[in-house]
Formats: C-alpha cells, sequence, structure tokens
C-alpha cells in the first residue's frame, strides 16, 4: 500500500560483499519532498545503499521500501517512483542521446511520441538540445553529467537519487545543478543526494545524514546536526578523521 | 505476464534496431558463407555424391543444415555480444533500472536475437533458391522449429553472455560446445553413413534433433521422428527461456 509521507523508508538493511560487510544494520526514512544529504568518506556505504535501494544490489537482511513499496516484491512499482543519477557515464555508446533518453522513456512504458517529446523538452532544460543527434562520447564531461540527469529524470520520477553529481563539475556547472536540484526540489521532488563536498549538501540540504563503515553515525534535521557547527566539523568529529 | 508492453516494444526495438544498423557485419556475411558452401560442397562436390537413399540431391540435402546452422550461430551472437557490451559498458543498468519484470527484460533482449535468427535463416533459403527449387513441405512446421531454435540459441547467448567475465570466455561456448555440436548434428550428413558407434553418441545430442526437425519440414525427410525432434525443441525453448528468467531474477552477475 502507498504511504505518501515517508518517501524512503530503510530498516534494519544490512549487506555484505563476500566476507565483507558494507552495510551494517542501517535504519533511516526520509520524508516526502525532502532534500536528504547522504555524506561519508569514501568507501562508508553510500553507493551500496543507493544500489541497494534502486535494485542494483541484493542484500541480506533488512526491509527497504519507496513510498510503502517493497524494492523486492515490489520492484516494478518502487523502480517507476526512482530517477537514479549514477557517479559513471554509463551510456550505450552506438545510440544518440536523443534515442539514448527516448529509449529510456519507453522502458517506462512511455509511448514513443510522447518519449521523445520529453525527451527534447528534457535536452532544452539541460541545454543539450543542440547535440540531440551525437552520441554521449561527442559530449564534455559537463554535458555527460547533464546527460546523466536527463536519464534520471526522463520518467518524472517522485525521487531523485544523486551519487556525487557535481564531482569534477567546474563552478559554472556546478552552481547550474544546484540550481536545478533546488528547482526539482522545489516542484515537489525528494531528493537523495551523495557528496563530498560539505558545503554543497549545507547549501543545498534539508536533512543530513552521515555514514561510516556501514553504519549511520548521524542523522536528522540539518539545524539538528549542525548545532552551530559547521558541517565539516561535524563530519571530521563523527568520522573520527580530527 | 506483461505488464509493460510499451517498454518490451522499446527494448525489442533497440535490439532488433542495433543488428540492422550493422547489416553488413550481421545479415550478409551469414548469407555470403552460405552460397560459399552451396557452391563448393552442394554444386562442385555434391553432385558427384550419390544422395539417392535419402531421396534428394546433395544440396538439397545441406540447405536445410545451413539454415539450422546460420540460425543457430546468429540467434546466440546476437544476444551474447548486445548482453555482454551491455555488461561490459554498464549500460545494462538502464534496463535494470527500468520497471520491466524479469520476465518482459528477457523477452526484449530475446527480440533481437530472434529477430537476426529468422532474417538470416530465410535469407540462406532465398540464397538456396538460386542454386535448386526447394518447396517447404510443412510450412507451419517449419516456422515452429525456426522459432524454437531461435529462442534456444538466443537464451543461450545470454546465459553466455552474462557468465562470461571477458572477451576470451565469451567465445568458448560458441567454439568448443556449440560448433562442434552443430557440425557432428548431421549438418552436411545423414545418420545412415556414420559408423555405427558414432551414430550411436548423435542419438545424444540435441541439435541432431534441431536440424533434423528442419530438413523434414521442409524436404520431409528425417533422420529421426518428428515428434521426438519437436519435443526436444519445444523443452530446450521453455528450459532455456525460463533458466534465463531466473539468471535475471536472482541478479546473477548483474546485481552485486
Amino acid at each position: 500500500m502507498r504511504d505518501s509521507e515517508r518517501a524512503i523508508s530503510i530498516k534494519n538493511l544490512t549487506k555484505y560483499y563476500s566476507k565483507l560487510q558494507a552495510l551494517d544494520n542501517i535504519s533511516l526514512e526520509i520524508k516526502r519532498g525532502d532534500f536528504f544529504a547522504f555524506l561519508g568518506p569514501n568507501g562508508a556505504g553510500k553507493t551500496t545503499t543507493i544500489n541497494v535501494l534502486t535494485g542494483l544490489s541484493n542484500f541480506q537482511r533488512g526491509e527497504v521500501k519507496a513510498f510503502g513499496y517493497n524494492t523486492v516484491s515490489e520492484y516494478t512499482r518502487t523502480r517507476r517512483l526512482i530517477g537514479l543519477c549514477a557517479q559513471e557515464f554509463n551510456f550505450d555508446p552506438f545510440l544518440t542521446i536523443h534515442q539514448l533518453l527516448a529509449y529510456q522513456a519507453g522502458y517506462f512504458g512511455i509511448p514513443p511520441k510522447e518519449a521523445s517529446q520529453r525527451t527534447d523538452e528534457l535536452l532544452k532544460r539541460f541545454q543539450l538540445i543542440e547535440k540531440r543527434n551525437v552520441k554521449h562520447r561527442a559530449l564534455s564531461g559537463g554535458m555527460k553529467k547533464r546527460l546523466l540527469i536527463c536519464r534520471a529524470l526522463i520518467h518524472d520520477p517522485e525521487i531523485l537519487i544523486l551519487d556525487e553529481p557535481t564531482a569534477g563539475c567546474d563552478l559554472e556547472l556546478k552552481f547550474l545543478i544546484w540550481d536545478y536540484l533546488t528547482q526539482l526540489n522545489n516542484e515537489g521532488k525528494t531528493i537523495f543526494l551523495t557528496t563530498h563536498y560539505m558545503e554543497e549538501a549545507e547549501k543545498l540540504c534539508k536533512t543530513i545524514g552521515i555514514i561510516n563503515h556501514g553504519r549511520i553515525v548521524r542523522i536528522g534535521d540539518k539545524q539538528e546536526v549542525l548545532r552551530d557547527k559547521s558541517l565539516e566539523a561535524v563530519f571530521l568529529e563523527v568520522t573520527g578523521q580530527e | 505476464m506483461i505488464n509493460n508492453p510499451i517498454g518490451v516494444l522499446a527494448l525489442s526495438k533497440r535490439e532488433v534496431v542495433r543488428f540492422l544498423s550493422v547489416a553488413s557485419q550481421t545479415i550478409f556475411p551469414p548469407l555470403m558463407a552460405s552460397v560459399l558452401f552451396m557452391y563448393i560442397f552442394g554444386v562442385a562436390i555434391g553432385a558427384r555424391i550419390d544422395f539417392s537413399s535419402t531421396g534428394l540431391s546433395y544440396l538439397g540435402f545441406i540447405v536445410p543444415g545451413l539454415m539450422t546452422m546460420h540460425l543457430i550461430s546468429s540467434s546466440y551472437e546476437n544476444t551474447t555480444s548486445s548482453l555482454f557490451i551491455a555488461r561490459w559498458h554498464n549500460h545494462i543498468q538502464e534496463v535494470l533500472l527500468s520497471p520491466l519484470s524479469y520476465f518482459e527484460m528477457v523477452l526484449g533482449l530475446l527480440a533481437g536475437g530472434v529477430a537476426r535468427g529468422v532474417i538470416v535463416c530465410l535469407g540462406v533459403y532465398g540464397v538456396s533458391l538460386f542454386f535448386t527449387p526447394l518447396p517447404i513441405q510443412h510450412p507451419f512446421l517449419l516456422a515452429f522449429f525456426i522459432f524454437t531454435i531461435a529462442v534456444i540459441f538466443s537464451c543461450g547467448g545470454m546465459m553466455g553472455a552474462l557468465w562470461a567475465e571477458d572477451f576470451g570466455m565469451l567465445s568458448l561456448w560458441s567454439i568448443y560446445i556449440i560448433i562442434p555440436l552443430v557440425m557432428m548434428g548431421g549438418v552436411f550428413h545423414p545418420m545412415a553413413i556414420l559408423p555405427e558407434v558414432i551414430r550411436g553418441i548423435s542419438r545424444f545430442n540435441p541439435l541432431h534433433y534441431l536440424i533434423n526437425g528442419m530438413r523434414y519440414s521442409i524436404t520431409g525427410f528425417s533422420d529421426s521422428s518428428i515428434l521426438i525432434c519437436a519435443f526436444i525443441s519445444l523443452v530446450l525453448a521453455l528450459g532455456t527461456f525460463f533458466a534465463t528468467v531466473y539468471m535475471f531474477r536472482v541478479g546473477y552477475k548483474l546485481r552485486t
């Protein structure tokens, strides 16, 4: 049954890669319309959590839900609700960027005419329309980043998950992405963001979670987490990197 | 069973467009090879072989075998290369993140392999008409065998693509298992001319029944009971299909 209040609900999630424990009994809830920053050092478990949420990783214990739907037993429902902007550029090298997005829309059950229209709208919004007939290899790094976001948004998901979307971006692109994300959040989308840039999380997000060695070590509203400190100071304190 | 028909059609279209856009590498080479086989084995050498016991010319005998051989290789290669490259570049995530069920994902990927296999198979038959008239005796039975064989090897290709870790492993199944079984399955020879021991072993080669099913559908001649051929073909098609769906469901080498 749909839970219209809780966009993401994770309970006692445990995940092993062979004998290595990547996630240790983590639980978290993200409300609809929230802008959530998920922070942690490299290898802390951020991407693993995202992979579990999106169905790209199996897990051993726990329960993961999106708007009340179980991501394992009701995966065809939850995948419609989630859009993932991955860290790597994993595009089909044989397709033009328009074909790439239009096919992606098709997989989500969007009819071809509407898929093409929606693709053009997104390409315009992300200033890629002039490149619609080129393959992704011909795009600059910044354009590829934007294409990743377009792909995540093609089916108009209610939850947008971004795995380090501004890593390696220049300032101009970083600000552009921040504006897009703020706009999307204002439009009602729930955003789950991982980043290594503390100022990004501090500027954009409403709630913050910090994960270290597969365990959530701090979570709450931004004010609650910060308590008059800078996010960097809190991060270093709870991850033991002081 | 299909809740997202538009999604299945989109994936099918992508798979079909992919091989059609490189037809010079996917469609024409097997047709070219068939012309050479038909000319050298069928016309040049075949005219000197006495095949009266089968009621067929040698050329008439090998055409269904060649159709099957290329149907198998085209279906297999299509899904193998498509899925393996998608895993290699990690754009398989585009499909895995979509709301297609695992059944629908396999169906969509299968479409490319089946379509390429059918086009090549019928192309080989078309080419054969330049060499010898070969009216089809049982067209519905032929459609059944073409479809089931294409499904078996398209699914086999997907299983191979999931299993393989690199390009070297990708070709192992084809080189060491499929090609020997096809060659020993009766593409170029009837069972009757084999030594008794080899003939006995050949009865355990499933491809023997697929090739004979195709041959019976076209010429009316078969080394084995057509019912057994049809049964084996159907069981293998269903078995490989559901095995592939299972591999997708458990995320075999697809999910970490």
